[in-house]
């Protein structure tokens, strides 16, 4: 499993090595015409050349790319002519906070819901779930954000509309700033865990469904336990694998559905970062935001393994 | 549990307990079925499998997911059914627990010693510690060992794993444990400590035993009273060693008839007929259609209702509107002596049921020959009597007797004295036909026809045209096997009737004769000086010596145990000290069995008057 | 990776399928949606680009549904963004459906390093995160639609792959292709006589399921501004409706922001009716189970 993960890591480091070399023609005279600026000095691109070793044999410029990523130096922003990690490091904890929130209340709320539409099946609650964890699976996240946006901070101007804090606010304590943290990211939390639900539940509920029909579930009412011990402990816990499983494979989508969000709310993660790259055709910027969400995304993936593998007796033994 | 409490065990009463699971179509998988397990008694309930006996184990408890269940299941003052479901919560495993059969009952996801103790938890309020300290005993009890407690499922065997339902089962000392299949699948070892597990709480009397089972060696071993179960009703019930030992009902009599036991040297033929449709619901007796000896007048109608068998008084009852399986003939105290003082047949009584063979062997000269002329009357006996089918045959006159004759046929040894050489085989296999007046020409050409393929013989024109002279030797026997057959007759006496094949005709005769005999649910009389051979195909055989019976019993009882010199005799020509070396004592368990042997023929004649 | 797969067709005899009433909702709907793309140039009131009256009009009967902040007619964006999101659902869809199917069948069929190589390069996919892949690679290929439509379609055949995968191996495992094969028959007659003809049906839920997440994409970019410049997508206008600072200070929002999202809404329900109508047939019911006991 490990080394699937390596596989990937490899393969992305390789597509963003390939993809502006893959192209005919000289990257950065690419990348000059399509960023459309004239303005870059022959002596800036005698620079970049020898800081992209692009004067140099493919292999070798593979190799120094590996090793220049290896060090963390994910290149330069061509609009903004930083360092890409550093507005990386500006970006990622927004989205650090809004993806985690998210998807732990997509998990516990789809756990909790899955179980009990799976547990109530074919009864007017499962029916009602299974309708409305539809819906949200048809609808796109940007969609949702914005019906959200409008609902809850145009119509009922409950949230703020954009944004993940109020600009020159002047805090009078740390609670006021976790306070108006806290209030930006309700609407875009919401949204993405929204998005993420149904999915989830769908599996936990399926899960679930074909463990009640199992015998050791008969064998436990049988033993007189109580409801809530046989549907968590026993039920739950053989629909906990699945779930889990579909947590790690959805860590993906989530990633890229906080892209969509983040722009509905202007929220300040990787998506706003990732949205100003598409504008300026900042490719470093881009490429760095790929590779490290990417890592992410593994990261959590690997997580997600591990933590199945203690789930189950079955895969440990493996 | 290391000490059993003091009680006793709990009565549980079962009545007219229904169990459908939704369909399309719907499957009634119980049907009806009561009884009663005294406290703390050791109740049997035999069925194969589709009986709906696990059904039955569960419908106990009231877990049958998604079937309806009706009735009623009152465990001490409880009518458990009609409680709810927290209430039922409460009862199940601290007053009723079941053990069960399938090793997916256990969680794959948690450990042993968890699935174990969680019950001692809800039921006994132990804390975890005091009910993973119970957990560990009762593991060693089953003689597994508190590391099992540590263990997840995927992690123990097949065998590890019925230990720890069984165990897990025990937890909360109920008053009554059903166990489902507890013997089946497992290795010997394994199986005896179980058997010896169950022996020891079925002693002790505080817990009231159900022992669901296809195992009738093991219920025979441990219940004190069986419950016959075909297709979710009851079919027999009455204490162990009358039901498992001499079954009355027709399907319990056809299922211990099928079973091997060590020392079967019996070709075993299955049930006639496939089970029926368990979502067709018909009105009548469910075995009506494989019963050797149904009626449609008097099966189809209604569910035949728990009797006690045909003359018979005792605690067993059967369900079968004629009284469980019927005696079809019964000799008493026959007697034939011919002129000089030579006493062929000396006071033989023996009774035959239906469907039943019976071997009858002995040396030449024992009178096997004459005793089964007089079972027909082709001889007329000096004393006795011979009733068949509810007829005195020895008084019979006329057409009484003809028709008796029509239904009782006789296959004799040699096929060239039995078939004139001047009939066609056509001529020959017609002519019970055309004596009994059997149907129109046309039937009984069709009727020749069919018997003859029955007996696997070519039945085409040419065949149907030759003399019997032209046929060899076993095809001979085979024409004469259909000529008795043709009436369809409910009792064959074949009087050494393999004698003159080579053992290659003989092999393919006997055979067919136990085939047809099973397929057209008829009786035999297999008469012989060989034993070995009928040992292949008797149910029951009777050592005649010297005009006299002196034993009977059951062919493998016979082989592992003979008791009279003349069986032995009999027994060493057959070349038995090869199997078994004289000075060798029988196997425990065998003779333990034999003992057990109740004979039928004797109790059938005491009753019978 | 755990893959989520379908179950395994059930035999098919044509006569049996009844498409359940939803699916012919959602089906009506998507006629509905092709017919708007189809004659859109004709109802369209004004070209895209044109300036066709004063910015932020409300909706009249010069523009039906107003104007954006710059005076485009919002009913000619919304209607070229009708052509644009139906060429994404059906060329992208299809695309992904029959790459990932070509993938599925032969590694499915062939087995061994095939299977193993291919699988290996879904289960990368599957992991990566295929929207930050997708924009990077869009930036650098260009945003045409055809090219959009492509990149979706090799980026997102594995779903439809490992389900036609399963569904190939179950049936290359059944008695009477081995029995096909044991007479001689090739793997091309038995893959068209006995294998085609029981995915197909896998086949049009894995299209009807790509199709879906095709305009959920394609609009997506646009939304994100990865898309043609000279063709308004719905995309584009919530982009602009969105950018636009004042857009909640006025009801403006209502003829500009909300339009595009109803038509999102309309177009991916009726995908899904269809979808869980198809899901319906291939899936066997799942087993009735209920442990609630009597109540």
């Amino acid at each position: 499993m490990v080394g699937l993960y390596l596989l990937t890591l490899l393969a992305m480091v390789t597509v963003v090595f390939g993809l502006p070399r893959a192209l005919p023609g000289d990257p950065l005279v690419a990348l000059q015409d399509r960023a459309g600026s004239s303005a870059i000095s022959a002596e800036t691109t005698a620079h970049l050349r020898s800081y992209y070793a692009l004067d140099r044999p493919l292999e070798y410029q593979y190799r120094h790319y590996l090793s220049r990523l290896g060090r963390g130096d994910l290149g330069w922003s061509i609009s903004r002519n930083v360092r890409v990690t550093r507005l990386i490091g500006g970006h990622l904890p927004w989205t650090l906070l809004l993806l985690g929130t998210a998807f732990t209340i997509a998990a516990v709320l789809s756990f909790l819901t899955g179980v009990a539409a799976a547990w109530r099946r074919g009864r007017p609650l499962d029916r009602a779930l299974l309708v409305a964890m539809t819906g949200l699976r048809a609808l796109p996240p940007y969609v949702l954000a914005a019906l959200l946006l409008i609902v809850l901070a145009v119509l009922v101007p409950a949230f703020p509309l954009a944004g993940a804090r109020t600009p020159f606010a002047a805090y009078s304590s740390p609670l006021g700033v976790v306070g108006d943290v806290g209030g930006h990211l309700v609407l875009p939390a919401t949204a993405l865990s929204l998005s993420l639900l149904s999915t989830k539940f769908l599996i936990v509920r399926n899960a679930m469904i074909s463990s009640l029909g199992q015998d050791y579930m008969v064998l436990g009412r049988a033993k007189g336990l109580p409801v809530r011990v046989l549907k968590y402990r026993h039920g739950g816990r053989n629909a906990l694998l699945p779930f889990v499983a579909a947590m790690g494979a959805e860590v993906g989508f989530a990633v890229g559905f906080s892209i969509f969000v983040e722009s509905v709310f202007a929220y300040p993660g990787m998506g706003a970062l990732i949205l100003r790259g598409v504008e300026t055709r900042d490719y470093p910027v881009l490429e760095g935001a790929f590779l490290v969400l990417g890592a992410l995304v593994l990261i959590l993936n690997l997580g997600a393994e591990l933590v199945m593998s203690r789930l189950d007796p079955r895969v440990a033994g493996r | 549990m290391s000490a059993l409490s003091e009680r006793s065990g709990t009565r549980l009463e079962v009545a007219d307990l229904r169990v459908t699971y939704p369909g399309p179509p719907p499957v009634r998988a119980v049907d009806g079925v009561s009884f009663v397990a005294a406290a703390g008694e050791c109740l049997g309930i035999l069925g194969e499998s589709g009986s709906g006996k696990s059904t039955l184990g569960r419908a106990m408890l009231g877990v049958v997911a998604e079937g309806q269940v009706e009735g009623r299941v009152q465990l001490g003052d409880l009518d458990l059914l009609q409680l709810d479901e927290r209430a039922l919560a409460r009862v199940r495993w601290r007053r009723i627990a079941l053990a069960f059969q399938s090793t997916a009952a256990l969680n794959p996801v948690l450990r042993v010693g968890l699935q174990l103790s969680e019950p001692a938890q809800v039921h006994l309020g132990l804390n975890a510690p005091e009910a993973e300290a119970r957990a560990d005993a009762l593991l060693d009890n089953v003689g597994l060992g508190p590391w099992a407690a540590r263990r997840y499922p995927s992690e123990l065997s097949g065998g590890q794993r019925r230990l720890v339902l069984l165990a897990m089962a025990l937890v909360c000392d109920p008053e009554v444990l059903i166990l489902d299949e507890p013997t089946a699948g497992l290795d010997p070892v394994t199986r005896q400590r179980v058997m010896a597990l169950l022996a020891r709480l079925a002693a002790s009397g505080s817990t009231t035993l159900i022992i669901i089972s296809h195992d009738a060696d093991a219920l025979e071993a441990l219940a004190q009273r069986v419950l016959v179960l075909y297709r979710g009703w009851v079919a027999e019930v009455g204490p162990a060693r009358q039901v498992l030992g001499d079954p009355r009902s027709p399907y319990a009599w056809a299922l211990l008839n099928a079973r091997p036991t060590l020392a079967s040297v019996k070709d075993l033929r299955g049930i006639r007929g496939d089970p029926p449709d368990p979502t067709e619901v018909t009105p009548g007796c469910p075995f009506f259609g494989r019963c050797h000896q149904g009626a449609p007048e008097l099966c189809g109608g209604a569910r035949p209702p728990l009797v006690q068998p045909q003359g018979e008084n005792g605690r067993r009852e059967v369900a079968c509107v004629r009284g469980g399986v019927m005696t079809l003939l019964c000799a008493d105290e026959l007697r034939k002596s011919y002129r000089g003082g030579i006493v062929a047949v000396d006071s033989v009584s023996l009774a035959v049921r239906t469907g039943e063979v019976l071997g009858l062997v002995g040396a030449t000269g024992a009178g096997k020959s004459t005793l089964g002329m007089l079972l027909l009357r082709l001889v007329e006996p000096d004393g006795g009597s011979v009733q068949f089918d509810g007829h005195d045959l020895t008084a019979a006159r006329g057409s009484e007797l003809k028709a008796i004759r029509g239904r009782a046929q006789l296959l004799f040894q040699d096929p060239y004295e039995a078939l004139s050489a001047r009939l066609t085989v056509a001529e020959a296999v017609r002519e019970p036909l055309d004596v009994q007046d059997v149907g129109d020409a046309c039937a009984r050409s069709e009727l020749v026809r069919s018997t003859l393929a029955a007996c696997r013989l070519p039945h085409d024109d040419a065949f149907l045209s030759r003399h019997t002279h032209q046929l060899s030797g076993g095809q001979l026997q085979r024409v004469a096997l259909a000529r008795a057959l043709v009436l369809d007759p409910k009792l064959l006496v074949a009087d050494e009737a393999l004698a003159m094949l080579d053992p290659s005709e003989q092999a393919k005769m006997l055979q067919l004769l136990k085939h047809l005999q099973v397929e057209r649910g008829m009786a035999m009389v297999f008469i012989s000086h060989d034993l070995s051979v009928v040992l292949r195909i008797a149910d029951r055989v009777m050592i005649l010596d010297q005009g006299r019976a002196v034993e009977e019993g059951p062919g493998s009882r016979i082989l592992v145990d003979p008791r009279h010199p003349a069986t032995r005799a009999l027994l060493a020509a057959a070349g038995r000290d090869l199997l078994f070396p004289p000075s060798g004592a029988s196997h425990p368990e065998l003779r333990a069995r034999s003992n057990a042997d109740p004979h039928p023929f004797r109790q059938m004649r005491s009753t019978q008057t | 990776m755990t893959v989520a797969t379908a179950g395994v067709a059930r035999p098919a005899r044509s006569h049996e399928f009844r498409l359940p009433r939803i699916g012919w909702v959602g089906v009506a709907i998507l006629l509905g949606f092709a017919t708007v793309a189809l004659v859109a140039p004709a109802l369209a009131p004004y070209r895209v680009g044109a300036l066709s009256g004063p910015p932020l009009e409300g909706p009249g009967s010069a523009h039906l549904l107003g104007t954006n902040s710059v005076g485009h007619d919002l009913l000619s964006q919304l209607l070229s963004g009708v052509r644009v999101a139906m060429f994404g659902a059906f060329v992208a869809g299809t695309g992904t459906a029959l790459v990932g199917g070509a993938i599925g069948l032969l590694a499915g069929w062939w087995g061994g390093i095939v299977d193993l190589v291919l699988m290996r390069i879904a289960d990368v996919l599957l992991v990566i995160p295929r929207l930050p892949l997708l924009i990077v690679v869009i930036t650098y290929a260009g945003t045409g639609r055809g090219m959009v439509a492509l990149t979706i379609a090799l980026t997102f055949w594995p779903e439809a792959a490992k389900v036609l995968r399963v569904q190939v191996l179950t049936l290359r495992h059944r008695t009477h292709v081995t029995a096909a094969m044991g007479f001689g028959a090739g793997a091309w007659h038995s893959m068209r006589r006995h294998v085609l003809p029981e995915v197909g049906l896998v086949l049009v839920a894995a299209l009807v399921a790509a199709a879906g997440r095709a305009v959920m994409l394609q609009v997506g970019l646009a939304f994100l501004g990865l898309d043609d410049a000279n063709r308004a997508s719905w995309g584009s206008v919530m982009r602009g409706a969105l950018k636009f600072q004042g857009l909640f200070f006025t009801r403006a929002w209502v003829w500009w922001l909300l339009p595009p999202l109803v038509a999102i809404g309309l177009l991916l329900a009726g995908l899904t009716f269809v979808g869980t109508a198809v899901e319906e047939w291939v899936n066997p019911r799942l087993a009735r189970h209920s442990i609630v006991g009597r109540s």
